[in-house]
C-alpha cells in the first residue's frame, strides 16, 4: 500500500516539521511512503495523509492539495482560524473567508467577516480564534481523522464530523544520552520552552515564579523561544523585578533545546486559551523525565495526573501555579519517573508509527470492506424479505462487523 | 450452572481444537453442570468472507434455550468468541491467525491491496470488540497471551488445558519418531522428512491427514511410514512404542501433541521456533530444542536413539509436567 505524505518537514521551524521528520522514517518501515511537495504533481498512491496545523505558510498548500483529493487528516490542533485567515483573506479572497465563517456560524459568521474585511472589528484570528475555529472547510474534505487527544476528537463530532476518528498518542522522541547544558542554572531551574505569547500564560508564570522566588532566591527561570510580536518579554520582566532572576533565549535549535530541558529541574507549559494542539515540548520534558506543570485545559487535561501537575485557568491560577511549583521541586524525581515510564508506554515511536498503518489501511479500503459485507448481508435478508440496507448497516455497524 | 462452549466448525476438519471444546463440554457435565457444544461452520475465505461468518456469530442469540437462561458461555476461537453474551468467556486458542502473526509470511491470506489491508485491519477491529466483551480472557499458552497483548493491547489470563484423554501408557521405545496432526504446511512436517532422507538411520510413523498430505508423501523416503488417521486406540499405542514425538509448526499457539507425549513419558523433539510448545518442551530437560534445520533435527533425533536411558528420563520430567494441568483446574477458573 502507498501513502501520499503531506506535511511540512525541516528546515521549515514547526513542531509539525519536527513531528514529520520524527514519524517518517518509523512510518517508511512499515508502509510505501512518497512525500508530496509544494508546487509539484500529487503523488500516486493509494491513500493520501495531511497534517494540518495552524500555519498558513506552513499548511496552506496542504490543505489546497486536500481540496484535490480528500483523504486523512491529521489535525494537529482544533483552531484553524489563522489558517484560514491566511489562505483566503491573505490570498486575496475575502469571499472565501465570509464562506468559511458563514459554513462555521451562519448569517452571524457571514456579518462578522464583513466586520473584519472592512476594518470593524478587530482580526478574529488574532483576538478570540477558539471561539471560530473555522476546521469545517477541513472536515468537510477529510475521509478519515486522526487525532492526538480526546479532546480534539469530540470537538469535531459535536462539529458534525460522521467519519471514522483515529486518536493517535503523539510519538515521543528515541531517548539518547542527552548532557544538560552547564551554562544555565538555578536552584532549582525552572523551564519554559516555545513560542512566548499571552496563550502561553506567560504574564500569570512569571509572577508565580515572583512569588516562588521570594523563598528560594535561588531559583531561576529560563524563558526559551521567540515572543510574539505585541509580547515585550523584557518589559514585564523589568516591571516584576525579575531580570535578576529570569533567563531569556530566543529561538534554540533541536539539539540546544533537549540540553537546556535536561539542565531543568522543573518544566512549565501553560496553555490558554487551546486551540486543541498537543505540545512536542511536553513530549520531550515527559522523555526526559522531568516534573511538569501544565495548565488543567483541552489536551493536557488528558495526560494522567501522576505525571503532570495540572493548573486550572481560574481567579486563583497563579496561587495555584506558585504551589504547583513547589510540589515540582521538592517531588521532582518521582513525578519524572512517573513520567518517563507513561511516555515509554504510551507514546513510543513504534507503537505510534503501528497505529498510524492500522488507521491508513483502514481509510485505504475500509469502505470497498464494508461494502463487501454489507452486501453480501443484505443479499441475504433480502431473500428472507428483509430490505431496510440503512437499518441492516446500522446493525452491522452495532456489532462491531463495519466500521 | 448452563454453560454453551461455543466454537467454529470447520466441516470435515478435526483437530486439536474440536477435541479441546468436546473434552470441555465433558468436564463441565462431569462437574454436574448442563453444558452444551454450540457451533457454527466458518469459512474463511475468499476477500473479506470472514467478517460476514464473524457477523453469523454475532446475530446468534445465546442469552437464554428453551425459556431458561444460559449462565455462561465460554468461547474457544474466532469468529466464536464474536458471540454477544453478558457472562462471555474467552479462552483463546488461537485468534484469526492470518491477519496476525501470519500476515505476510507465506501462511498469510492478504496481499497489500487496500482491501485486504483493511480487511485484516477490520479483523483486529472486531476482535477488540468482541473479547473486549469479555468478562474473562483466557489463553491456552503464554504464546497466545503474548500475541493477544502485542497485536490488540488485550491482557490474558494464561490457562492451559488438558490433552485428550486416552489410554496413556508407556513401552519400550523402538526406535521411532512419531508425528500426529493435520498435514499442512503449518506443522512443518517437511523438516522431519527431509531430516529421514539425510540420515538413514532415522525411522519416522506419521499418522494424521491432510491437505499437504500428497507432498509430503512425494518427499518422503522408505524410511518414512504414513499410516493416515488413527483411533484413539491406535493413537495411544504410537505414542507408547515411540522413541520420541516430533511437534514443530511455526511459532504454534500450543498444542496439545506434547502433553499427549508426555503423558506416554516420551520426550519431545521440537525446534526454537515452534513458539507455544517451547513452554513445556525445555532442552535436555523434557526434550530437544534444535535450530529449525533438518540436519539439526537428524542430529536430535539420533541422540535421542543413542540415549535411550536419558530420552525416558526428559520423558518422565515430562509427565510431572503434564499432570499438573487438570480439567477440573480448568472449569474453576472458567466458572469462576
Amino acid at each position: 500500500m502507498r501513502v501520499a505524505y503531506y506535511s511540512p518537514l525541516p528546515p521549515s521551524r514547526s513542531g509539525i516539521a519536527d513531528y514529520s521528520a520524527l514519524l517518517l522514517p518509523a512510518l517508511r518501515e512499515r508502509v510505501e511512503v512518497v512525500v508530496a511537495e509544494p508546487g509539484k504533481r500529487a503523488p500516486a498512491a493509494d491513500v493520501a495523509l495531511y497534517h494540518v496545523g495552524n500555519d498558513p505558510d506552513a499548511h496552506g498548500w496542504i490543505v489546497d492539495a486536500l481540496d484535490e483529493r480528500p483523504g486523512v487528516v491529521v489535525l494537529h490542533e482544533y483552531v484553524l482560524h489563522h489558517l484560514i485567515a491566511g489562505m483566503t483573506i491573505g490570498r486575496g479572497n475575502g469571499r472565501g473567508y465570509l464562506d468559511a465563517m458563514e459554513r462555521e456560524l451562519g448569517v452571524a459568521g457571514r456579518l462578522l467577516g464583513l466586520g473584519v474585511l472592512d476594518n470593524l472589528l478587530p482580526l478574529l484570528w488574532e483576538t478570540q480564534p477558539e471561539r471560530f475555529p473555522l476546521s469545517g472547510l477541513v472536515l468537510d474534505r477529510a475521509s478519515g481523522l486522526i487525532v492526538h487527544s480526546h479532546y480534539v476528537g469530540e470537538r469535531a463530532r459535536r462539529a458534525g464530523y460522521g467519519g471514522r476518528i483515529w486518536q493517535i498518542p503523539h510519538p515521543a522522541w528515541p531517548m539518547h544520552d542527552v548532557t544538560p547544558a552547564g551554562d544555565v542554572n538555578g536552584e532549582p531551574l525552572i523551564g519554559c520552552f516555545g513560542f512566548l505569547n499571552m496563550n502561553k500564560r506567560i504574564p500569570e508564570l512569571l509572577r508565580a515564579f515572583a512569588a516562588f522566588r521570594r523563598d528560594r532566591p535561588g531559583a531561576r527561570l529560563l524563558l526559551a523561544g521567540a515572543a510574539g510580536e505585541r509580547f515585550d518579554v523584557t518589559r514585564r520582566l523589568e516591571r516584576l523585578g525579575l531580570t535578576e532572576g529570569v533567563e531569556r533565549l530566543d529561538y534554540v535549535p533541536e539539539e540546544r533545546m533537549w540540553s537546556l530541558m535536561a539542565a531543568c529541574d522543573v518544566l512549565v507549559n501553560l496553555r490558554y486559551p487551546t486551540m486543541g494542539e498537543t505540545s512536542g515540548s511536553v513530549i520531550r520534558g515527559l522523555s526526559l523525565g522531568k516534573p511538569l506543570v501544565v495548565s488543567d485545559v483541552g489536551w493536557f487535561s488528558e495526560l494522567p495526573d501522576d505525571v503532570a501537575l495540572k493548573v486550572p485557568v481560574d481567579e486563583v491560577e497563579v496561587e495555584v501555579l506558585q504551589a504547583a511549583l513547589e510540589v515540582a521541586t521538592d517531588h521532582g524525581a518521582a513525578l519524572g519517573a512517573f513520567a518517563r515510564t507513561y511516555v515509554e508506554r504510551e507514546h513510543a515511536l513504534p507503537r505510534v508509527a503501528a497505529a498510524y498503518v492500522d488507521a491508513l489501511e483502514t481509510a485505504a479500503g475500509g469502505d470497498a470492506v464494508d461494502d463487501a459485507v454489507l452486501w453480501r448481508i443484505a443479499e441475504a435478508a433480502a431473500e428472507v424479505g428483509i430490505d431496510d440496507v440503512q437499518a441492516l448497516a446500522q446493525a452491522a455497524r452495532a456489532s462491531g462487523i463495519v466500521s | 450452572m448452563r454453560v454453551v462452549v461455543a466454537a467454529p466448525q470447520v466441516p470435515f476438519v478435526r483437530g486439536g481444537a474440536e477435541v479441546m471444546a468436546d473434552d470441555l463440554v465433558g468436564a463441565l457435565r462431569a462437574r454436574g453442570h448442563e453444558a452444551e457444544l454450540v457451533t457454527v461452520p466458518f469459512k474463511w475465505y475468499p476477500e473479506a468472507r470472514v467478517l460476514d461468518q464473524a457477523f453469523l456469530w454475532r446475530l446468534v442469540d445465546l442469552t437464554e434455550s428453551d425459556g431458561r437462561p444460559i449462565d455462561r458461555v465460554i468461547a474457544t476461537k474466532f469468529p466464536a468468541y464474536c458471540v454477544r453474551h453478558p457472562n462471555k468467556v474467552a479462552w483463546v486458542l488461537h485468534q484469526f491467525r492470518q491477519a496476525y502473526d501470519y500476515d505476510r509470511t507465506d501462511l498469510g491470506q492478504y496481499d497489500e491491496s487496500p482491501f485486504d489491508r483493511a480487511t485484516r485491519q477490520a479483523v483486529a477491529r472486531l476482535d477488540a470488540v468482541a473479547l473486549g466483551e469479555a468478562r474473562r480472557v483466557f489463553a491456552t499458552s503464554r504464546n497466545v497471551a503474548d500475541r493477544l497483548q502485542r497485536f490488540n493491547g488485550i491482557e490474558a489470563e494464561l490457562l492451559p488445558h488438558p490433552p485428550q484423554a486416552l489410554d496413556y501408557r508407556t513401552a519400550e521405545p523402538e526406535g521411532f519418531v512419531f508425528s500426529v496432526g493435520r498435514l499442512d504446511r503449518a506443522k512443518r512436517l517437511d523438516l522431519l522428512i527431509e531430516a529421514a532422507r539425510r540420515e538413514p538411520s532415522l525411522r519416522v510413523v506419521v499418522a494424521g491427514a491432510g491437505p499437504d498430505e500428497q507432498r509430503l508423501r512425494s518427499l518422503a523416503n522408505g524410511n518414512v511410514e504414513f499410516v493416515g488417521r488413527v483411533d484413539e486406540t491406535q493413537l495411544a499405542d504410537l505414542y507408547a512404542r515411540c522413541s520420541a514425538v516430533f511437534y514443530a509448526p511455526v511459532d504454534e499457539d500450543f498444542g496439545m501433541v506434547p502433553y499427549e507425549a508426555f503423558l506416554a513419558e516420551k520426550p519431545v523433539l521440537t525446534t526454537t521456533d515452534a513458539g507455544g510448545p517451547l513452554e513445556v518442551v525445555h532442552d535436555r530437560q523434557t526434550g530437544l530444542v534444535v535450530a529449525p534445520d533438518a540436519s539439526e533435527l537428524a542430529r536430535g533425533a539420533a541422540y535421542l536413539a543413542a540415549h535411550v536411558d536419558e530420552a525416558k528420563a526428559w520423558g518422565r520430567a515430562g509427565r510431572a509436567l503434564a499432570e499438573r494441568v487438570t480439567w477440573d483446574a480448568c472449569v474453576d477458573a472458567l466458572l469462576g
